[in-house]
């Protein structure tokens, strides 16, 4: 195969890999020990939600995506330090033109239900994932994929319409990654026994096996005893409970009834250092954006989701969106008063702990004057005050408080903020179906690339733009802007075009980011070997327990 | 008596079938769409188009109650839209903890109001009568939730984890799952806090109904008569007196069980117990109407079938109550 490039995983991978060799500070807090691993015990896990299914290709949700990445196993894994390191296979190459990506497996991989993991059974997962009747949230990721092709039993061939920059981070690291599922069980079984956690439907070749899911109560995981990676697991069960209550999670904590918190708030931090100083709390750079989302335009003909498009009564004028978005929000103090300081103040669209993420802060500074007089300049002033609906929902307290300091802001240049909080639910609803509202408080998926989810990259595209482009903008040199920067293989000239686009997206504001939104992960003092990689792997296989 | 009985029971049919008609109405009417919550990163038009129309949503309201009703009567509870568990087997996993649950609160009420207002009503406007009233006004006034954080920042964090702050051990036998944690001792370990947060409050209410029924009750004829008869003190009270003025306490105690379940929503939230408070919270927020029908028929089942019985109890109470 001339021209290929070879890759193995004690390699860097190509020149543009390397750059993204710190994944931007998220080695923070990774507890590395020289000790011996010991065999043993049950790793006692707390989520602060419930889990949604565990269809891995298609149910929502970060706990369910935290279960895929242990149950099921895939091609390649992505490390805190942004390398790529095998999984199901064992090297990979990919042409220099960027269009063919070749996967050696290794030989004794097999899935829980003893069948092998096999070129064929990457075929099947890549095709289930493309397959629009799955539904999955995956499939716009695969858009660039023309087919898969099975070589030999362990060799599978990828083959692109187009480049595709990031087809490596998407099979290691977005959402789940590409969890690989038994054709045989997958046939077998229906999406509903898969959603349901049916341990015989959900079968994949992660280092554990699915034992039991009763909702609202516990999931046990037990080692798979077959695991390719010699003496993993460590531990022998992993049982994840589900404690929704941060006091309530702090005493299970301090009490010894939990081993390790998933995802802690950020508001209790401070009081659980206190409450058990020994705890190994960990953090790194924020991939989460926290926004103050602005509508650019609502449905001409009332409909929603129209393609004909009207500006939105106020924030369809840049100037209105720059005074309140840009120069109207201070968020030194929203991370202050929100975050006790423990956020990054952020203006750019990809948040500070994102790949070739670009800080463009000095693109917005808190300038009332400024604010004001973009403000006057769109016919807002005293004899015509400007009122707008701040919509932000109940999911987590520091929405509101974001909310209320925003509202306080605005006050300041003239704006009057009337703050709706609403459910979830119902956020979801009236943002993602093009319902009314004029801004919104939340904090959006993390970002393991500028182009890693349906929220973002499909938010930059106004045509056929997908239903998480909420502020609905209908500029297409954003589409010409992403697809230059996705297809991009030359890392330099990535970077380049994603600053651009970045700088493009706050000088329009389009999207309005306000600080990073920071994520913690918890554990007793007693837990050895877990690598922290935010909310992008989570994995227990390297876990054990010293105690 | 058998007349009576069979008529309350035929009864409980319309009365839960309105409920549920009443809940599945409101639950369409409100704001929000289960398959957002389903579909979540997947979520595009044409998905949420096909998904209401899997799941029938597409279909009017009555039609749609009418096809639940009609797998109702088969057994058929239907299916969680965003779990696609079936609704029936998780709300029997979890009746027994919610059913436990309140029956022990009902316990710590009754535990702490009886011996309270009988004092309050024999000691009336005594010190300890005051002191009664006083704790009966604190307990009315302090929500479950706020309690039951004091009791998990005492019991289980100040106390270095005398008690367990979250989760659940099932009693001896009563475990439907594979991996399940049994046992008398840990079940009362976990069952504790809970029981007194949910029950402090309800025997608040309880004893100052209580104390007024006795203090009617004590002047009464007939005790009077009791006591001239040379009947000792205990038997006046607890024989004659305490019967009677339990009657209209009984019967806020059958009402009281709505609030116990309200009740149990806040209290297994913040004790992360896995009962049916959880279970019709989580589907209330996710919109998940085939859970939300599920919790709604269960609970409104539980609520008539129990003032049923406290309706019964009258006539042991009171011999002189007879149903025809």
């Amino acid at each position: 195969m001339m021209g290929d490039i070879p890759m193995r995983s004690t390699r860097p991978l190509f020149g543009f890999l390397l750059g993204t060799v710190m994944l931007l500070g998220l080695i923070d807090a990774s507890p590395t020990e020289a000790q011996t691993p010991k065999r043993g015990g049950t790793l006692r896990v707390s989520y602060g939600n419930e889990i949604a299914g565990l269809d891995f290709h298609t149910s929502p949700g970060y706990e369910m995506m935290w279960v895929g990445m242990n149950v099921g196993c895939g091609l390649i894994n992505i490390t805190p330090d942004g390398k790529f390191v095998p999984d199901a296979a064992e090297s990979w190459q990919m042409s220099s033109d960027g269009l063919l990506y070749t996967f050696k497996l290794r030989k004794n991989v097999l899935f829980h239900d003893g069948t092998p993991v096999d070129a064929a059974a990457v075929k099947f997962s890549i095709e289930r994932i493309m397959d629009p009747a799955t539904k999955s949230g995956m499939r716009p990721f695969y858009e660039s994929v023309h087919s898969v092709e099975v070589l030999d039993p362990l060799t599978v061939q990828v083959r692109l319409k187009h480049p595709y920059a990031f087809m490596f981070h998407m099979l290691a690291g977005y959402r789940t990654g590409l969890v690989l599922y038994s054709p045989t069980a997958t046939q077998k079984y229906t999406v509903e026994d898969r959603k349901q956690g049916k341990p015989e439907a959900v079968v994949g070749c992660g280092p554990f096996k699915l034992v039991e899911w009763v909702k609202g109560s516990h999931l046990v995981m037990d080692r798979f005893d077959k695991y390719f990676e010699p003496g993993r697991p460590y531990v022998d069960r992993v049982m994840i409970r589900v404690i929704k209550d941060p006091v309530t999670e702090m005493a299970a904590f301090k009490n010894g009834e939990i081993d390790f918190i998933a995802s802690f708030s950020p508001d209790h931090v401070d009081t659980l250092k206190a409450q058990s100083p020994k705890a190994h709390i960990m953090s790194g750079k924020e991939t989460t954006p926290m926004v103050a989302q602005m509508k650019v335009t609502v449905p001409k003909d009332g409909k929603p989701m129209s393609v004909e498009r009207a500006p939105h009564p106020i924030f369809g004028d840049v100037r209105v969106r720059k005074a309140v978005g840009c120069y109207g929000i201070d968020r030194q103090e929203i991370v202050k008063i929100a975050f006790k300081g423990q956020a990054t103040p952020w203006v750019g669209m990809a948040p500070p702990g994102t790949l070739e993420s670009v800080n463009v802060n000095h693109m917005c500074p808190y300038d009332q004057g400024k604010a004001k007089a973009l403000l006057a300049e769109a016919g807002y002033g005293p004899a015509k005050p400007l009122t707008l609906e701040l919509m932000t929902n109940n999911e987590k307290s520091v929405f509101s408080v974001i909310a209320t300091v925003v509202k306080e802001q605005l006050a300041r240049v003239g704006v009057t903020a009337n703050i709706r909080v609403v459910d979830k639910v119902s956020w979801m609803n009236t943002t993602l179906q093009d319902g009314p509202w004029d801004m919104y408080v939340e904090d959006l998926l993390s970002l393991l690339t500028i182009d890693s989810n349906g929220y973002l990259s499909t938010a930059y595209v106004s045509k056929n733009s997908s239903v998480w482009s909420h502020p609905r903008h209908t500029d297409t040199k954003v589409d010409d802007y992403y697809a230059r920067y996705a297809r991009e293989m030359d890392s330099a000239k990535r970077k380049a075009i994603g600053k651009e686009l970045l700088e493009y997206m706050a000088d329009k504001m389009y999207w309005n980011t306000v600080s990073g939104s920071p994520f913690y992960m918890v554990s007793q003092p007693w837990v050895k070997g877990y690598v922290y990689n935010a909310e992008f792997e989570v994995h227990w296989d390297r876990v054990w327990l010293d105690k | 008596m058998r007349t009576y009985l069979l008529k309350r029971l035929l009864q409980i049919i319309p009365t839960v079938l309105g409920i549920t008609f009443v809940v599945f109405v409101m639950m369409r009417s409100i704001p929000g769409d289960p398959v957002v919550s389903l579909l979540g990163d997947a979520y595009t038009e044409e998905n949420a188009i096909k998904a209401r129309h899997d799941y029938g949503l597409d279909k009017p309201i009555l039609l749609q109650y009418v096809i639940w009703l009609g797998k109702l009567v088969q057994g058929d509870w239907g299916t969680s839209i965003l779990s696609g568990r079936p609704v029936l087997k998780d709300v029997m996993l979890r009746l027994p903890v919610t059913l436990e649950l309140i029956v022990l609160s009902m316990a710590v009420a009754l535990a702490i109001a009886i011996p309270a207002a009988i004092i309050g009503a024999l000691r009336q406007n005594t010190w300890a009568d005051y002191g009664a009233t006083s704790v009966a006004m604190v307990g009315v006034s302090i929500p479950e939730f706020f309690l039951g954080v004091l009791l998990l920042l005492v019991f289980s964090v100040g106390m270095g984890g005398a008690l367990p702050s979250s989760g659940w051990v099932y009693l001896p036998g009563t475990c439907q799952t594979v991996v399940c944690a049994a046992g008398l001792w840990g079940n009362t370990q976990h069952v504790l806090m809970p029981a007194l947060a949910l029950g402090v409050g309800r025997a608040a209410l309880l004893t100052r109904l209580l104390r007024a029924s006795m203090l009617e009750v004590i002047r009464s004829e007939y005790v009077t008569t009791a006591r001239a008869k040379g009947l000792s003190e205990r038997p006046v009270i607890f024989k004659h007196a305490l019967k009677n003025a339990l009657i209209p306490t009984v019967t806020v105690m059958g009402l009281q069980v709505g609030f116990l379940i309200g009740g149990a929503i806040v209290v297994e939230t913040l004790f992360a117990m896995p009962g049916l408070g959880t279970y019709g919270i989580d589907a209330i927020i996710a919109r998940d109407y085939q859970q939300v029908q599920g919790f709604a028929l269960i609970t409104a089942f539980a609520f008539v079938v129990i003032n049923l019985i406290v309706d019964l109890t009258y006539t042991f109470l009171d011999p002189r109550i007879r149903y025809t």
